[in-house]
Parts: C-alpha cells; sequence; structure tokens
C-alpha cells in the first residue's frame, strides 16, 4: 500500500516548499528569551477573568452605542468616497470608452491601472497618517484615507468586470451607432452591475474594520474607546466594545451574504 | 387611523413590493445621507479646510520635505548606509508577515475541516455525532471572533503580555487571517462535490482515508490559493501593525515621522512599496502554479 505520494509534482514541491518555509519563520522567533513580559501573565489572566461578565452598565453601553455609530458611519463615507473615486477610474482604466476612438489607449490604461495599484498598495492607516501629517487631524482626513486604498481595491475590480463583459449585446448596441458614453451606461453597466453590487458591499464589511482602527490616528469610533480602555486597565470596558465591534461586523456580513445571494441568484 | 400609522402601512407595502437588493440600496442612501450630515453637519469636519489655500501650502511643504529638497542635508534614500540599516527591519518586517501566515495557515488548517457543516452532519458520507456538531459551532464561532476584529487591535491587546518584536505583531495577524482563511476554506469544503467521499466511503475508506483521499485533494488547492493571497493582504499591514508592537518598519516610520526625519521616512516608504509590490508578483507566480496542476 503506497501511503506518501512519491511522485513530486509542481503542486507538492510548493507545499513541501510552504511548510519549509512555515518551520523557518517559526525557528526564527527567540523563543529561549522573555517572550511573555514581566507582568504579562497576571494581565493575560485579568483580560480572560474580565470577559465574565464585561462591563454592561447603561453609561458604558450608551459610550459603546455612540462609538459604533461614528464608526459605522466612518465607514459608511469612506466607501461612498470610494466608489465615486474608483468608479470612474475604473471604466477609464479598463479602456472600454476609447474602443473605437483614435485616442491611443495603451499609456491611459497603464497609468490609471498604476494609479490604482498605488493606491491600494498602501494601507488606509499608513494613508491616515501621512493625511494628518500633510491636513491636520480631521473627520475628513480619516475618509479620505479609507476612501483612497478602497477605491483602488474597487477600480481594479470594477476594471476587471467590465473588461469581461460578454461582448454580442455591445456589438448590437454600437452597431445601431450609440455613443461610446450610451454603450457604457446601457451596455456595460447594466452587464456588470450585480457583481459590482455585490463585491461593493463584501468591501463595506472591510471598511467597517478599517473605519474601526482609524482611532490610532484620533478619529473617534470603537477603535479610540478600545484604546482608551485597554490605556486604564479595564478590560470588562474592552470586552463589551469588541462584542459590539463584532456584532457590527456580524450584522453587515449577514445583511451582505443576503444581498450577494439575491443578486446572483 | 392616525396618519402615523397610514404612513407606516404605505412605506410597508411599498417596501414589500421592492426587491431585497432595492430595499437594500435604499435603506444604504439612507445611511449615507445620515452619516454625512452626522460627520459634516457639526462644522468640525475639516471639510472646509481643504478649500484653503493654507492646507495646500501646506501639503506642498509636505512633499518637499518628504523629497528632501527642502533641506540641505543628504536625503535618507541617497545614503547606502541608511539603506544597510533599514534594510534589516524590511527583513523583520518580512519575517513577521512569513510567520503571520503561518500561524493562520496551521491554524486554519487543523479547524478547517470541522468548520464545513457537510463534515459535521454526515453529507460527505461520515458518521453525524454531537462531537462533530459541537465542534463546528466553537470553530465557526472562533473564527467570526477573529476575523471581526481588526489586527490592530488584536496587537493592541497582545502587547499586554507579550514583550514586544516580532511575535507578537505576527500573533494578531495570524488570529485575524486564520479566521479569514479558515471560513473561505470551510465554505470550499461545503462546496464539494460529495460524490468521491461517499463513493470513499461505500469503498471502506475510514473517517482519515475519506479526509485523506477525499475532501483534502479537492480543498488543499483553495486553501494555498487563499494562504497566498491573504498574504499580499498581510505585507501592506503588518507596517501598521508594527506601529504598536515594535516590530520592523512600522515602528521606525512613527518614530521618524514624529521626529520630523521626513526623507527617512520616504526611505521606509520605498521599502514598503518594494515590499508590497515584490509580495505580490512572488504570489501570484505561486498562485500559478497552483492553478496549473
Amino acid at each position: 500500500m503506497k501511503f506518501w505520494p512519491v511522485i513530486l509534482t509542481r503542486h507538492r514541491i510548493l507545499l513541501l516548499l510552504l511548510v519549509l518555509v512555515f518551520a523557518w519563520s517559526l525557528f526564527s522567533v527567540n523563543w529561549s528569551g522573555s517572550i511573555i513580559h514581566t507582568g504579562g501573565r497576571s494581565s493575560f489572566l485579568k483580560l480572560w477573568l474580565s470577559l465574565f461578565p464585561p462591563d454592561l452598565s447603561l453609561g458604558f453601553l450608551l459610550i459603546a452605542s455612540k462609538a459604533t455609530w461614528t464608526t459605522f458611519t466612518f465607514a459608511v463615507m469612506g466607501i461612498v468616497l470610494a466608489i465615486t473615486l474608483g468608479l470612474p477610474m475604473g471604466v477609464i482604466a479598463s479602456g472600454i470608452l476609447f474602443e473605437r476612438s483614435s485616442v491611443n489607449r495603451v499609456p491611459i490604461i497603464i497609468v490609471f491601472r498604476g494609479l490604482l495599484a498605488g493606491m491600494r498598495a498602501v494601507h488606509e492607516l499608513v494613508w491616515a497618517v501621512v493625511l494628518v501629517v500633510a491636513i491636520g487631524l480631521s473627520p475628513v482626513a480619516g475618509i479620505i484615507a479609507l476612501g483612497i486604498p478602497y477605491a483602488g481595491i474597487l477600480g481594479r475590480i470594477y476594471a476587471e468586470l467590465l473588461q469581461s463583459t460578454p461582448r454580442a449585446p455591445i456589438d448590437a448596441l454600437s452597431q445601431t451607432g450609440a455613443s461610446q458614453l450610451k454603450i457604457l451606461f446601457y451596455g456595460y453597466i447594466p452587464a456588470v452591475l450585480p457583481d459590482m453590487l455585490s463585491y461593493t458591499f463584501y468591501r463595506f464589511e472591510c471598511s467597517i474594520r478599517a473605519a474601526a482602527i482609524l482611532s490610532f490616528i484620533g478619529i473617534q469610533g470603537l477603535g479610540y474607546q478600545i484604546q482608551l480602555s485597554l490605556h486604564d486597565l479595564l478590560f470588562d470596558q474592552v470586552w463589551t466594545l469588541l462584542l459590539f465591534l463584532i456584532l457590527l461586523i456580524v450584522l453587515v456580513d449577514l445583511w451582505s451574504t443576503r444581498i450577494r445571494r439575491s443578486l446572483l441568484a | 387611523m392616525s396618519k402615523f400609522a397610514l404612513i407606516v402601512i404605505a412605506t410597508n407595502n411599498t417596501l414589500r413590493h421592492m426587491s431585497f437588493t432595492k430595499g437594500s440600496l435604499f435603506l444604504f442612501g439612507i445611511f449615507i445621507i445620515v452619516s454625512w450630515g452626522f460627520i459634516f453637519l457639526p462644522g468640525d469636519s475639516g471639510f472646509v479646510e481643504l478649500f484653503r489655500l493654507e492646507t495646500w501650502t501646506n501639503i506642498k511643504i509636505f512633499i518637499l520635505r518628504l523629497t528632501g529638497t527642502e533641506s540641505d542635508l543628504t536625503p535618507a534614500f541617497f545614503q547606502v548606509d541608511r539603506w544597510i540599516e533599514t534594510s534589516k527591519l524590511a527583513y523583520q518586517t518580512l519575517v513577521m508577515s512569513i510567520l503571520a501566515m503561518a500561524i493562520a495557515g496551521i491554524g486554519a488548517f487543523l479547524t478547517m475541516v470541522w468548520a464545513a457543516r457537510n463534515v459535521s452532519n454526515g453529507d460527505l458520507g461520515g458518521v453525524p455525532s454531537r462531537f462533530g456538531n459541537v465542534m463546528y459551532y466553537l470553530v465557526r464561532a472562533n473564527y467570526i471572533v477573529s476575523r471581526a476584529v481588526p489586527e490592530l487591535v488584536w496587537a493592541m491587546i497582545i502587547v499586554f503580555f507579550l514583550s514586544p518584536g516580532i511575535l507578537p505583531g505576527a500573533l494578531a495577524l495570524g488570529l485575524h487571517n486564520l479566521g479569514i482563511v479558515g471560513r473561505l476554506t470551510a465554505e470550499v469544503i461545503e462546496n464539494l462535490d460529495p460524490a468521491s467521499s461517499v463513493s470513499l466511503r461505500s469503498a471502506g475508506a475510514s473517517n482519515s482515508q475519506i479526509l485523506m483521499y477525499g475532501i483534502m485533494p479537492q480543498a488543499m488547492p483553495h486553501f494555498i490559493t487563499y494562504l497566498l493571497y491573504r498574504w499580499e493582504v498581510v505585507i501592506r499591514t503588518t507596517v501598521v501593525v508594527g506601529f504598536v508592537s515594535a516590530g520592523g518598519l512600522g515602528r521606525e516610520f512613527i518614530l521618524r515621522l514624529n521626529w520630523f526625519h521626513y526623507t527617512d521616512v520616504t526611505l521606509i516608504l520605498i521599502w514598503y512599496l518594494l515590499m508590497v509590490i515584490g509580495v505580490d508578483v512572488l504570489s501570484s507566480w505561486l498562485r500559478k502554479i497552483v492553478d496549473a496542476d
């Protein structure tokens, strides 16, 4: 009986490589040193004990609800900015607007794809830190920091979706003499709208997490409250805030899954 | 009947005739308007400042400082020894991202089978058991929690008991991605074609043999693809987690910014982009190998 595959396919070599790299990364940590710092053990214990129960006093529940709402509003505005930036950039980057024009479309496509790639290459919090230095700490800085990388992600997906639309309806439209813009609005957009919507709603869930950590630069919201409670060693409050965050994420996740199901059915 | 009740009934009827998606879009529109009002009506949003000349002069000065044209000193990104110094931090960041993927990968690999509904309820030919059922809800709940909490929040909590360095950051990143990769792969297993597992079972295969020959060969390529795809995301986030866990480029980035060493900030951003691009290229190349088989 043969238990182990003897033949080394490319697949198995890759798997072996991954396992080796993972093992190497585990050994790169200095395990013998002080991994847990002084007092770490007691604060770990304290952290777990404060889950029973978390801080459920009315006053703190109000604070947590307000923080949850603030995080939610930032996520909404961030994704709105991401769509308003990402949609036109994605349309241009897909190159469908210049199909029949005499303009050489290759450089335009490359420039816009590069722009989108650059926007999403930098994490939202790095954008946030840079923006705070450049334009000062304000809610707008937070929203722009959220909007830029998400516009990069959405724009790229929009461009890819637009490029993979079936040709027949587009050709039919263009034979009737419709302008490039009309083809975009009556040919391309209706064809990709369900996919675009479902991906955008999926990204909305991610933007909530992103909005929560914008607190790092001082924007109000769940992350900000978590940071405050952690600094005061009030772990029961941390748990309450984490539960609110998890609840918000789960609700939005359920909502976006439901939308995706009804869109793609 | 009051006017209010009439309005409620009318809205209810309109909503019933709308599809779920249209209703959702309508609701989202309301959220947009309310959020706009919530953030911008208080007047301290900083929106007006965007249109002031002063703000744009500041941005110009900031960019000039980043490029090093404002001061007489040699910019850090033209000094070889600064490159060598920061290369160690970049290496640390890379190790941190790989360690994070190792934690997420091993964790998800050990738990993902439990998280598939068709494994625990016997649709794949296994025997449904109370233990499997309990494990299903336990693992799924764990995935939800570890996925819902952002990496940075995990890191903030973990530095309370682990010494600063690579490990707390990698653990934070690993925990978050464990939930994501685990959930995605469990969903792949749930959508598997049960035929091969069921016929293995009818040929007398044991549970572990079904796992080894019925489930894993189909699920593994997806698992590795998700892992590689997440690695692209993780390398971007490693810097951010470094802000609090003191490992790699992240800490240096914040310190240099606080010390107003702007050209050093540029140097770190260059490293950051190099690593992001490098990992993107490597990951998509490796993913192609997985797909090709």
